[in-house]
């Protein structure tokens, strides 16, 4: 018998019945609810009249519409009776469900896809699900992470705490070498997308590997997964391995004592048989990366930062010259400009995609000692990464280089809770999608590393974070 | 669930690539309560049919007066790719369409369509092409979708056969709802998960119910 992959052994593990139809009910270990509109399935359950079936094995999470400023002002904070009560839903579904509930004064108050994998609940092995399209995310942590509908599919979870799915198939994207300095994993995940599109890896379960994932912090695998979805794939992974364990030993649901010895065993048995093999691979050298931004209005338009804006008369395929010139367009960008002489109006940094200590490290070292040309926001992706970098000092760092510390939430990255982009207004950000008017209608988005995204606000117009010299201030 | 068997309707070719979900129920509109008479409906890619001041674009093609009744649209490319709002479904449903055909989806979109009773199916970039072509020779004219024989018929009779799964087919078919079918089960479910308690005790269940 031939080798399995780490997908295919999580997989196996969860199949609870096989229709000869097609698809599999999977057994669901854990799910991850936002407010999103997870109020949908609850309307609808309370209609049927159904309930929870395993209550502790959810856990509710406000992240999307919370406000990121003035919270200590209550529910005033939130002045947009729609945004208030979308907040409320989630509690009053929370409570009524029995669900326990990160909500808004918790102390583990955070974006989910931060939280997860923060509290040790994302552990390997298991099956995760979430009515969010970047639940890949904590597929870092070697789970089967998987991004559920917030109506439907997720009230089915709720009422049975199983999913109807048709099984992948496998893509392995190697990494291979090193990574040359200031290229990140976000650089990465980007130069993947632009390699195979935004639909490049639809119907796949992706598992990222090479020496370059093998050498990446969790924070690094946590930024690939998240944007598997950007290539089309609704999972995600990266085996479990030493830096897997010492991320999780000691986090709140990790398992202690003999339970974490025989959790261990059990880990180890996970990543793939080394004659597992695939349906697909790819690799990249990753000595060939570069910093990338996006240009365009699909995450697949993005090119190293030295490069200029494309010429759609230079592309022979139709569809895709269409595309670029619709997305120039929107863009208001001319073919052939320099990235580099790109102004931008405001930067952001935050999101499930890079808001997490590491990527605020990387933004503060660019940022410490100077000034930002443009006004931006720096929205920490947890409470506790909040308490972290404050720790350290970085707070001070973006607020003496004039940016806002803002609370931690999904932001800026698509608006949800009102902070938006302004129509023709221009953002480098450090979130997961430049899709029209994503951040804001008519908002302007160029998506980057945290690195780039401070280059950026330096300069007031994108930069090469390679470049940069050094800060005269420090 | 809406049962889908045979359904033959004005088709509207909508030829802009990778429209994704936040075009097609932009997250304004995700905080309101779907009701009758409140429904998605309006917001069904709001930005491409109306202006800044909320007036129709008279150039799209969903204001065109042949396909103001269209319940099919013929997609481009990636549509529906991106965020995983159920809603957007909900918005093509309630904006009165039962059928998207389309070269490629994103795949939570088709699925979140799918099991709410809106069929989406994926047919060849010629089909594609062909349909558009067709479409817009004949503004209002119509399509045909077979489920049972997994066939789309295009306004000048051609054929194209589509692949969906046995059990997405056979639910929609019968308008059957995945909790109704998932309970059956029931016995089966709480086995395994018994087993899986016992050997894997660690798992983060807040507490053993």
């Amino acid at each position: 018998m031939s080798g399995r992959t780490l997908f295919e052994k999580i997989w196996s593990d969860h199949v609870i019945v096989v229709s000869p139809q097609g698809e599999e009910l999977l057994y669901v270990d854990f799910n991850l609810i936002n407010e999103g509109q997870s109020f949908l399935a609850f309307d609808q359950l309370r209609i049927e009249g159904r309930s929870a079936r395993r209550p502790q094995q959810h856990l509710a999470v406000t992240d999307h519409y919370l406000p990121t400023i003035n919270r200590a002002l209550g529910t005033a904070a939130m002045p947009n009776a729609e945004i208030r009560r979308v907040v409320e839903m989630l509690d009053e579904n929370a409570q009524a469900f029995g669900l326990p509930h990160v909500g808004w004064f918790h102390a583990d108050q955070g974006i989910a896809h931060v939280i997860a994998s923060e509290l040790g609940i994302t552990q390997p092995g298991m099956l995760i699900t979430c009515n969010d399209s970047h639940t890949a995310t904590n597929g870092a942590c070697g789970a089967l992470a998987v991004p559920i509908g917030g109506g439907n599919q997720l009230r089915h979870v709720v009422a049975t705490q199983t999913v109807w799915l048709k099984k992948p198939k496998t893509l392995r994207i190697s990494i291979d070498g090193t990574l040359p300095k200031a290229v990140t994993a976000k650089d990465v995940i980007l130069s993947i997308i632009g390699a195979i599109g935004v639909g490049g890896a639809t119907g796949y379960a992706v598992e990222y590997a090479g020496a370059a994932i093998r050498a990446m912090t969790m924070e690094g695998r946590l930024t690939i997964c998240n944007m598997s979805i950007e290539a089309g794939a609704r999972i995600g992974m990266v085996a479990p391995d030493d830096t897997t364990f010492q991320f999780l030993s000691g986090r709140r649901n990790a398992p202690r004592g003999a339970d974490w010895d025989k959790a261990l065993a059990h880990w180890s048995a996970l990543p793939s048989d080394a004659d597992a093999a695939f349906d697909r691979e790819l690799s990249f050298d990753a000595a060939k990366l570069s910093p990338m931004v996006t240009w365009g209005t699909s995450p697949e338009d993005c090119s190293p930062v030295d490069g200029v804006v494309p010429d759609p008369s230079d592309i022979a395929d139709a569809d895709r010259r269409r595309h670029v010139e619709r997305a120039l367009d929107y863009m208001q960008l001319k073919p052939a400009t320099p990235l580099e002489q790109i102004a931008v109006d405001r930067v952001f940094i935050g999101s499930c995609t890079n808001s997490r200590i590491e990527d605020l490290r990387a933004a503060a070292q660019v940022l410490k000692g100077r000034r930002a040309e443009v006004p931006g926001m720096v929205s920490p992706g947890s409470t506790a990464v909040k308490r972290q970098a404050e720790a350290e000092g970085l707070d001070k760092i973006f607020v003496a280089a004039g940016l806002e510390w803002r609370d931690s939430g999904c932001s800026m990255c698509n608006g949800s809770n009102g902070e938006i982009v302004q129509p023709g207004e221009r953002c480098a950000s450090t979130t997961n999608r430049n899709f029209e008017g994503r951040q804001g209608r008519g908002a302007l988005t160029h998506i980057m590393s945290p690195a780039m995204v401070a280059a950026a606000a330096v300069h007031g117009r994108l930069a090469d974070v390679r470049r940069l010299e050094p800060a005269t201030g420090v | 669930m809406l049962a889908f068997t045979v359904l033959t309707a004005i088709a509207a070719p909508l030829e802009i690539a990778k429209i994704d979900t936040g075009m097609i129920l932009p997250g304004r509109y995700m905080r309101r309560h779907r009701r009758p008479g409140h429904d998605y409906g309006e917001a069904f890619l709001y930005d491409l049919r109306f202006d800044h001041k909320g007036q129709p674009r008279p150039d799209f093609v969903l204001n065109e007066p042949a396909y103001r009744d269209a319940k099919i649209l013929v997609t481009d490319s990636d549509f529906g790719c991106g965020s995983s709002r159920e809603g957007a479904a909900f918005a093509v449903m309630d904006y009165g369409l039962r059928a998207l055909i389309g070269p490629s989806f994103g795949e939570i979109f088709q699925v979140n369509c799918i099991q709410n009773g809106i069929l989406a199916v994926t047919l060849t970039d010629a089909a594609i092409a062909d349909l558009w072509r067709q479409l817009r020779a004949r503004p209002g004219a119509t399509v045909t979708i077979d489920l049972p024989n997994q066939s789309v018929i295009a306004p000048d009779g051609t054929a194209h056969v589509f692949d969906i799964s046995e059990l997405r087919k056979d639910r929609l078919v019968r308008g059957i709802d995945d909790i109704d079918e998932t309970l059956s089960y029931l016995d089966k479910i709480e086995s395994f998960e018994a087993a899986r308690r016992a050997a894997f005790p660690w798992l983060p269940t807040a507490r053993r119910e």
